[in-house]
């Protein structure tokens, strides 16, 4: 749900009391799933369904982790399932182990397999990180089948015990339901909240952008391995607790196809929520069940219903009843109130020549094509800078090896006196460069209010204290693109315009030094042009240093100090704005209204 | 060394079975970005055709084959339009889950209606194989290499050769570029599906002889063949072929030398391995984003 | 006219007594209707329909006519917990027919205990009827015995001692290795050669190269699956190896015989279930065939006499009574089923021997009976 991230004492008190009577209404429903089994006599059918139904869907939490969250294919579900499995029944057969620490030490064991799968996610992604996944799949398959002498192989180990606490035994099948969905509701929890925290919105940047997320401040890596440890974790408490709770396991339950089912199972409820994990898991368990009367039949009309679904509700049953409730209500426009400015003036220095990225010999070739050909510039703190050139001289380029996308064939970058030619983007981020994208790169399924805490959370941003600091700096950056009304709509409902607008917004949150800015003008009208314009004029005003790229003669000549211009990936010219419009070289190599414009 | 002569050789036998799945597969998305699950079960209805047609109606082989092909033509039309097109926009996950959901209904269908004994389809030559030393050659592997040989050569004549073949190749490698240009991509993308289909058909038929005819048989090959596909270069039609021999030839070695029970894992392993040291497989090209 | 009234009151007098006694009663079965296992499932359904159906025309179970019961297991785990678990929630049902595939039954072992109802099965794990669970009854020979009998017939009558033993590494083939390899060694026999392999492994060319190569004479297997069974076959003739084997029941099942053709030929197989091991064989195979077209097979034998095994209990109890049940099941001595002769032990084990036969061109012909009834 992209819901709407405002600190408590900002609603307005009747917001606030809806807000805390779904919650009550939520904890209520919650404790009665779990007191039902205990209180109402249940056949053991109803008991062995829900059983395999609640942990199946902890594991499908986790799957809402990495594939909901952000955004990596795992099919390796059912081996992490396995693992817990195996260690519970290992742990307490084998090794006669009590059941908690058996439990736990499967848990360990998942997630560790999870971190091993996450690294591998350094270089891959989409189809040969699935691949991946389903490799390490199989070859575990192989294994718990195959190492008899640890497993039991094939037949499996029966006689797993349940757990015991304080003398309570929870060998009832009805206790042992009831924990099981205690635990769901706990899981399911956490998930819910691991949404909007900025673990969270970390992983949904990376979902939706991982180009930008990068640039913006968050450590791409680091988050797919904690969001492949977080799955495999959840897998492995789902498996400890079937385990226990169905009493024996086969390697042949945790294949390939499981994988499949898992996740299934999420991409049918509604992949990007908890209650769609629940929804998806409850609906592939029961579905086959209640079909069981066409008998032969039933496999085949679920395949076809699976079809169905995800033709007709492509974001899953939960996302399509989220949608219709968004169509029915939408967000409304809300009044900002009372704005602190933004403490953009804290970060930065006055124009006094002195240089704050320096850029030597700088090369990025492309094969045989050399789109930057050994580079000089400097750019000046507190002074707006552009670069210009016609097509395919190398501008973006540049900026890309600027932003830490690229990695440089030779030369070296200093920003603020320090190398930082190694640096990752989120590093570079976290130094104080902010950058905005020639098509735009907003986080599309985080409203916009979100979009601009990210860039508020990059490493090292001094505000981040406590979530109300972040997101009281963010809407100040918001406020200061004249933006803040629109903080809680989605980033698409915006005009583009006002998405440019907003991504410079979340350059800003980050409370950069310098803000590289790629073709902002591209796509605007005139009048939302001279609005950039004034834009960054207050931006140099408070003391930003800008280096800016773009077509428009017209513009570039109304904000820049300084340009320089390239051509074929070489710098051919550089120096103070007259200077540089005057380059016979510069005139010749750049078709446009040069000639036109240039000041008599 | 007889021994490894006829490893080599049911290696390459078994691998050309990968191939010609894995072509379908790369075919698919090149044209798509999409994988299709269900590009196994091609060759599980391929194969079943020909027992329905062969067997039950007792219609020659060569008619069996005729209808069979036209039969998977038609379906690869099919599949597209229940399938992918009315994904198409939605990005890959749906249309993943898709394709397993077709493979289900397929798997379970042919289930239904065929009822689950595996069935044997004769050898289209009664002349079973012949024996050079220790090393027997089975008639039908030979005939699975050959046909694989004379399909890449055809294929690589049509998409090299031929403007069709062109346009559907500019579709694979930039849609919306190529939409501009005048092509129809709709229509390229249904042709893939429509060629994949009964090339994977085709394998079915060639693999019945050899494998019998269950409703699983084809996903058993066609998560193999997928990873032959990303070894030799996904995306890539050559790498397709000689990803999916290798994988034959490992496999066949791996478990004939190191251990039979993980011969499903050699695959996997040398996967792995490719993924993380060269993602690009043996032949494909580094893709980079455009920032 | 009187006479209709008398005719039609007498009709209302005998429907009435048949409406009460004709209820019927209910009989649950566990199978694989779907799933890898299929097939087998079909197998095993039309026997228990065959048995239902003789029954009910001799007059039914202590008077009531049988109604068969099935729940898809869907060949998993999970599948059969959930599926006996339903069942089991019919209070009306006295007993089940459970699966045949071991792990299977080992899922529901635990629900089978907490219902406390007879359970008849088909698994040939030997540790089912030896941990304590009093509702398990077999109603095959476990693969202690199908070892015993290979490993006497191969080295006592046909004289071979250098064996090779393939298997799949499922819980089928691996339980049945195991069991082999002990007997043998109580012989003082080592194997030359254990190779196990993945199930729906497309290519058995190295296994047959193992085999060729380990020098046996003598060769078992214990394979899952039909096509793994012909290709095996087919592969290892096609490389000369002509050595005797001697393998689990799955070496003569239909589809195997169907699929591997003279691959199979002159290949021996124990097998609990053999049309010429008994006049009651005989009798089922003929039935068998003559209502369902198609030779019997183990499949469909074993839930023939389970059925036959479970109704002969409730008839000697007179009651529905589990615990009655039970023991008029473990009193069964000398009921003639088409698997065998039924004498169960105190562990619930009602066959204690298999048949040796012999795939000659294609038929499959009985050669012995080795028992080992204590």
């Amino acid at each position: 749900m992209s819901g709407i991230v405002s600190s408590e004492a900002h609603k307005p008190p009747t917001e606030r009391r809806t807000g805390q009577g779904r919650d009550l209404l939520i904890v209520f429903i919650a404790a009665m799933t779990v007191v039902a089994p205990l209180l109402l006599p249940m056949t053991a059918y109803y008991l062995n369904l829900l059983m395999q139904a609640s942990t199946y869907a902890i594991a499908v939490l986790g799957l809402t982790i990495v594939l909901g969250y952000t955004g990596q294919i795992n099919l390796a579900q059912a081996a992490f399932f396995g693992l817990g499995a195996y260690s519970v029944a290992l742990g307490t057969v084998s090794f006669g182990l009590p059941f908690w620490p058996a439990l736990f030490a499967g848990i360990i064991i998942a997630s560790v397999a999870g971190v091993v799968l996450g690294l591998t996610s350094l270089r891959l992604g989409g189809h040969y990180l699935a691949m991946v996944t389903i490799s390490f799949q199989q070859i575990l398959m192989l294994v718990l089948t195959n190492w008899i002498s640890l497993t039991r192989g094939p037949d499996g180990i029966p006689g797993i015990a349940r757990p015991i606490v304080f003398g309570f035994s929870f060998a009832d099948s009805g206790t042992y339901l009831a924990l099981c969905v205690g635990v769901l509701w706990v899981v399911g929890f956490c998930v819910g909240r691991l949404k909007h925290s900025k673990l969270g919105r970390a992983m949904q940047a990376v979902r939706d952008n991982e180009l930008a997320a990068g640039v913006v401040g968050v450590d791409v890596y680091r988050t797919k391995v904690i969001a492949f440890t977080l799955c495999a974790l959840f897998g492995g408490l789902g498996g400890g607790l079937f385990a226990g709770g169905f009493t024996y396991i086969s390697p042949d339950q945790f294949g390939f196809a499981e994988s499949v089912v898992f996740l299934t199972m999420a991409l049918l409820g509604g992949v990007r929520s908890p209650f769609g994990a629940a929804l998806g898991t409850a609906l592939l368990i029961l579905l086959p069940e209640w079909l069981r009367f066409l008998k032969v039949t039933y496999l085949a009309v679920y395949g076809g219903a699976v079809i169905l679904i995800m033709v007709f509700m492509p974001r899953g049953i939960w996302g399509f009843l989220e949608a219709l409730r968004q169509r029915l209500c939408p967000l409304a426009v809300l009044p900002v109130g009372r704005v602190a400015p933004l403490p953009l003036t804290t970060q930065v220095a006055r124009e006094d020549g002195s240089i704050i990225l320096e850029v030597n010999q700088l090369s990025k070739h492309f094969g045989g094509l050399k789109a930057v050909d050994e580079v000089e510039l400097s750019v000046r703190r507190n002074t707006v800078h552009a670069l210009v050139g016609p097509n395919g001289s190398g501008k973006t380029t540049l900026l890309n090896v600027l932003s830490g996308i690229y990695k440089p064939r030779n030369g070296q970058l200093f920003f603020d006196g320090q190398a930082v030619t190694r640096l990752l983007p989120h590093e570079r981020a976290g130094r104080g460069i902010g950058r905005t994208f020639q098509n735009v790169r907003l986080f599309t399924a985080m409203s916009v209010l979100e979009n601009i805490i990210v860039g508020a959370e990059r490493p090292g941003n001094e505000v981040t204290v406590g979530s109300t600091g972040v997101e009281q700096h963010a809407l100040a950056a918001l406020d200061f693109v004249r933006l803040a009304e629109l903080r809680n709509q989605t980033v698409q409902s915006l005009s583009y315009g006002h998405q440019r607008l907003a991504e410079i917004a979340r350059a800003l949150a980050g409370s950069p030094k310098l803000l590289l800015l790629d073709e902002p003008g591209a796509g605007l009208n005139t009048v939302e042009k001279s609005e950039l314009v004034q834009l960054m004029k207050r931006l140099k005003g408070h003391g930003l240093t800008i280096l800016v790229i773009d077509h428009d003669m017209n513009l570039v000549e109304q904000v820049a100090d300084r340009i320089t211009v390239l051509n074929f990936g070489r710098r051919i010219a550089d120096g103070p704005q007259a200077e540089v419009l005057r380059n016979p070289e510069v005139m010749a190599a750049y078709l446009g209204n040069v000639k036109t414009h240039v000041a008599p | 060394m007889g021994i490894a002569l006829q490893l080599l050789f049911t290696g390459l036998g078994i691998g050309s079975i990968y191939a010609l799945v894995a072509l379908g597969f790369v075919l698919i998305y090149r044209a798509t970005n999409v994988v299709n699950f269900a590009q196994g079960d091609f060759a599980m209805l391929g194969a079943f055709s020909m027992v329905v047609l062969c067997i039950d109606l007792e219609f020659p082989y060569w008619l069996g084959i005729l209808i069979t092909v036209v039969a998977m033509l038609v379906f690869g039309a099919l599949f597209n339009l229940a399938v992918y097109y009315p994904l198409r926009n939605r990005g890959f996950q749906p249309v993943i889950i898709s394709t397993i959901g077709a493979s289900i209904l397929l798997e379970n269908g042919v289930l239904a209606a065929y009822g689950p004994r595996p069935q044997a389809l004769p050898s289209f030559f009664s002349f079973q194989g012949f024996s050079v030393g220790p090393i027997f050659f089975d008639s039908q592997y030979l005939v699975i290499l050959g046909v694989t040989v004379v399909m890449v050569t055809l294929q690589y004549l049509f998409f090299e050769r031929t403007l069709l073949g062109k346009k559907m190749q500019a579709t694979s490698q930039d849609k919306e570029m190529a939409s501009l240009l005048g092509i129809p991509v709709a229509l390229m993308i249904m042709l893939t599906f429509i060629y994949s289909s009964a090339l994977g058909g085709l394998a079915g038929i060639l693999v019945a002889p050899i494998l019998f005819v269950s409703v699983g048989m084809g996903s058993s090959i066609a998560l193999k063949a997928f990873a032959a596909s990303i070894i030799g270069g996904f995306g890539d039609v050559t790498g397709a072929i000689v990803g999916g021999l290798a994988l034959g030839v490992v496999e066949t070695f791996g478990s004939a030398y190191i251990s039979v029970p993980y011969k499903d894992a050699f695959a996997f392993i040398v996967l792995v391995v490719f993924l993380l040291f060269r993602p690009q497989g043996l032949f494909g090209e580094k893709v980079a984003e455009k920032a | 006219m009187i006479g209709c009234r008398i005719v039609l009151a007498g009709m209302l007098a005998m429907l009435t007594c048949f409406g009460r006694a004709a209820e019927p009663l209910k009989i649950g079965m566990v199978a694989p209707v779907t799933g890898a296992l299929a097939e087998s499932g079909r197998y095993q359904i039309q026997g228990a329909k065959l048995a239902v159906e003789e029954i009910n025309k001799a007059g039914g179970m202590l008077g009531r006519p049988i109604e068969l019961v099935i729940e898809d297991n869907q060949t998993t785990n999970p599948g059969s917990v959930l599926a006996f678990s339903k069942l089991a929630g019919d209070k009306d049902i006295p007993g089940f027919i459970g699966p045949i595939y071991s792990t299977q039954v080992h899922a529901m072992a635990p629900d089978i205990e907490r219902t406390g109802r007879p359970v008849m099965i088909g698994a040939t794990d030997p540790r089912l009827t030896h941990m304590g669970n009093p509702w398990l009854f077999r109603c095959r020979p476990n693969d202690t015995y199908s070892a015993r009998v290979i490993a006497d017939y191969g080295v006592n009558t046909l004289g071979k001692k250098k064996w090779a033993i393939v298997h799949s590494t499922d819980a089928f083939g691996t339980s049945g290795m195991k069991n082999l390899v002990e007997v043998l060694k109580g012989t003082g026999v080592e194997p030359v050669l254990i190779q196990g392999y993945t199930n729906n492994s497309q290519d058995f060319t190295p296994v047959a190269l193992a085999v060729k190569q380990s020098g046996a004479d003598v060769m078992s297997t214990y394979m899952t699956f039909s096509p793994d069974q012909g290709i095996f076959a087919k592969q290892l003739r096609q490389l000369g190896v002509n050595i005797a084997w001697v393998g689990s029941p799955t070496t003569v099942a239909t589809t195997a015989l169907k699929l591997a053709g003279p691959a199979l030929y002159g290949s021996y197989a124990v097998s609990d279930f053999a049309t010429d091991s008994s006049p009651a064989a005989k009798e089922f195979a003929t039935k068998y065939e003559a209502t369902y077209k198609s030779a019997p097979d183990f499949l469909g034998a074993w839930t023939y006499d389970a059925v036959h095994v479970l109704a002969l209990a409730i008839e000697n109890a007179k009651s529905l009574e589990p615990q009655k049940i039970r023991e008029a099941i473990l009193s069964v001595k000398g009921y003639a089923g088409a698997e065998g002769t039924y004498n169960f032990d105190q562990n619930g084990d009602g066959l204690r021997g298999y048949n040796i036969v012999k795939n000659d061109n294609g038929e499959i012909v009985f050669i012995k009976h080795i028992d080992f009834s204590e």
